[in-house]
């Protein structure tokens, strides 16, 4: 009935506005708790205006940024790395295997102590969530690539370099996107919660120290303001840049997984 | 005969586990110029190791390939595999791309332009000229079949290494491929060695049909094809060579 998933998304999330709103204007429960719809709006605009938000939405952007590059580069070299040799495979699987499941959160006390509550300590809380999703993936998708393409590119002439960039690379960048994918949306929990534990660095603590804040001074359509933002920022990253990214590529190639 | 491809004594055997299994033993064949040989026998007999050997991916534990008069080290251009795997073609590159690769990589052609149309005029050889802006997974295995051919192709190769490049297809699409195989050999100066186990294959192709023992890893015999070209599937000197071959093997 409905074929375009973005229409049908926008009439949901219309309609769970207007159930928002109705519970709000029924007074079951006190505006100061649950602020109406209308009221998270109005909120949301004058951050904006008063160039707050903005301000808080560029300092997580940037951190979250220069996180991600930095996990990115690790990945690479860890990654490319195990596929040299056995013992450093090996090495590199037990990192993984110790590291992947535990939560940057429970590293927050130590990361603290280390590092103090700055700016590098949200970029280690960073790179700790993206890092092995991403090296996980980046060493299965070298792994799975079929012998074929490396003869193939050994046939006419290529060499190691050559074959590294003209086929290793595009042949495993489903897997590259999909961890890429993971990655972020960690890396986008472990920013909001780094910010909230170690505040303001100077006058700026991002996004999480923004409904931290808010809270603190129980101004809760300002809480709400800074959730609807953290929404749309993780909405429009996902459906739009690595949608758009996968249609270009993977879906375009036929090589989804 | 003038001898330009040879194998002198060639064995090969592959370690599993400690056990060491002899996959070829003592293979002795000479090619010639512009021939096109066929090796049948069944499978598991080393036919796909003895063209593995011949473009350089494996290496042989005895004995000596020559070309030329050279002996052969390493893969190179001049001898160029293809594989009965579809997926040899690079999915992330389309048709023309596929073909403009190898050009690249040889740094043939002076412009993107003329690399675009050497690559072009070998789509068309292959009856491929409206699918060039196609990807590899939009097309049937036949037509993935042709892109491979025209991407070998337009690498000038002296030898094309064909690893059963038809035994995934249908038998329409396979008589159809085999056609355009024999007028592409028949216009350009190539060498062709051609794996298969399909006896007919074999005989609607080839000069020469060598058949390879599973057992001992040898070659069990040598047989020219002197049926004349264009071959009759159906005619009654094909079905004799067929019944001679089929009792070899």
């Amino acid at each position: 009935m409905m074929d375009n998933k973005y229409l049908q998304k926008m009439i949901w999330f219309f309609l769970l506005a207007a159930a928002w709103e109705l519970i709000a204007l029924s007074g079951w429960f006190s505006p100061l708790i649950f602020p109406s719809v209308e009221t998270i709006l109005r909120t949301l605009y004058s951050s904006i205006i008063s160039g707050e938000l903005l301000q808080q939405v560029i300092f997580s952007l940037s951190l979250i940024s220069q996180g991600l590059i930095i996990s990115l580069l690790l990945a690479f070299i860890m990654s490319l790395l195990s596929l040299t040799s056995n013992t450093i495979a090996g090495l590199i699987d037990t990192l993984v295997a110790m590291a992947h499941p535990l939560p940057g959160i429970a590293l927050m006390p130590l990361v603290l102590i280390w590092f103090g509550a700055g700016r590098s300590a949200i970029i280690i809380i960073i790179v700790h969530s993206v890092i092995w999703p991403l090296v996980l993936n980046l060493i299965t998708g070298f792994r799975s690539i079929p012998q074929i393409y490396r003869l193939v590119g050994k046939n006419y002439g290529l060499n190691t370099v050559e074959i590294m960039w003209n086929i290793m690379a595009p042949a495993s960048l489903p897997y590259f996107l999909a961890g890429f994918k993971i990655g972020w949306a960690r890396a986008w929990r472990a920013l909001i919660s780094a910010e909230m534990l170690f505040g303001a660095a100077g006058s700026f603590g991002g996004l999480g120290w923004y409904i931290f804040k808010k809270r603190v001074f129980f101004d809760i359509p300002g809480v709400f303001a800074g959730i609807v933002v953290i929404i749309i920022i993780g909405v429009l990253v996902e459906d739009l840049i690595f949608d758009k990214i996968e249609k270009m590529t993977v879906k375009k190639w036929g090589m989804q997984t | 005969m003038s001898c330009f491809l040879e194998l002198k004594d060639v064995s090969k055997s592959y370690k599993i586990e400690k056990d060491e299994l002899s996959v070829l033993n003592d293979i002795n064949i000479n090619v010639c110029k512009g021939e096109l040989l066929t090796i049948v026998g069944p499978s598991g007999c080393g036919k796909s190791t003895l063209l593995a050997l011949l473009a350089g991916f494996l290496e042989p534990d005895t004995g000596n390939i020559i070309k030329d008069g050279q002996s052969l080290t390493g893969p190179d251009v001049d001898r160029i595999m293809i594989f009965q795997n579809f997926e040899q073609l690079f999915p992330w590159k389309t048709v023309l791309a596929n073909v403009v690769f190898p050009l690249k990589a040889k740094k043939i052609g002076d412009s993107m332009r003329e690399r675009i149309d050497i690559a072009q005029k070998c789509l068309r050889k292959v009856q491929l000229e409206e699918f060039i802006n196609y990807y590899p997974h939009q097309l049937s295995g036949g037509m993935k079949q042709r892109v491979a051919l025209a991407r070998a192709l337009v690498a000038t190769p002296e030898i094309l290494l064909m690893d059963e490049p038809f035994g995934s297809l249908d038998s329409q699409t396979r008589d159809l491929l085999q056609d355009m195989l024999l007028k592409i050999w028949q216009e350009q100066d190539i060498t062709i060695v051609f794996v298969t186990h399909d006896i007919r294959e074999a005989i609607v192709l080839s000069d020469r049909i060598i058949v390879i023992d599973k057992e001992t890893g040898s070659i069990k015999k040598i047989i020219n094809n002197k049926l004349t070209r264009p071959r009759n599937r159906l005619g009654e000197e094909f079905s004799n060579l067929y019944q001679q071959i089929y009792e070899l093997l």
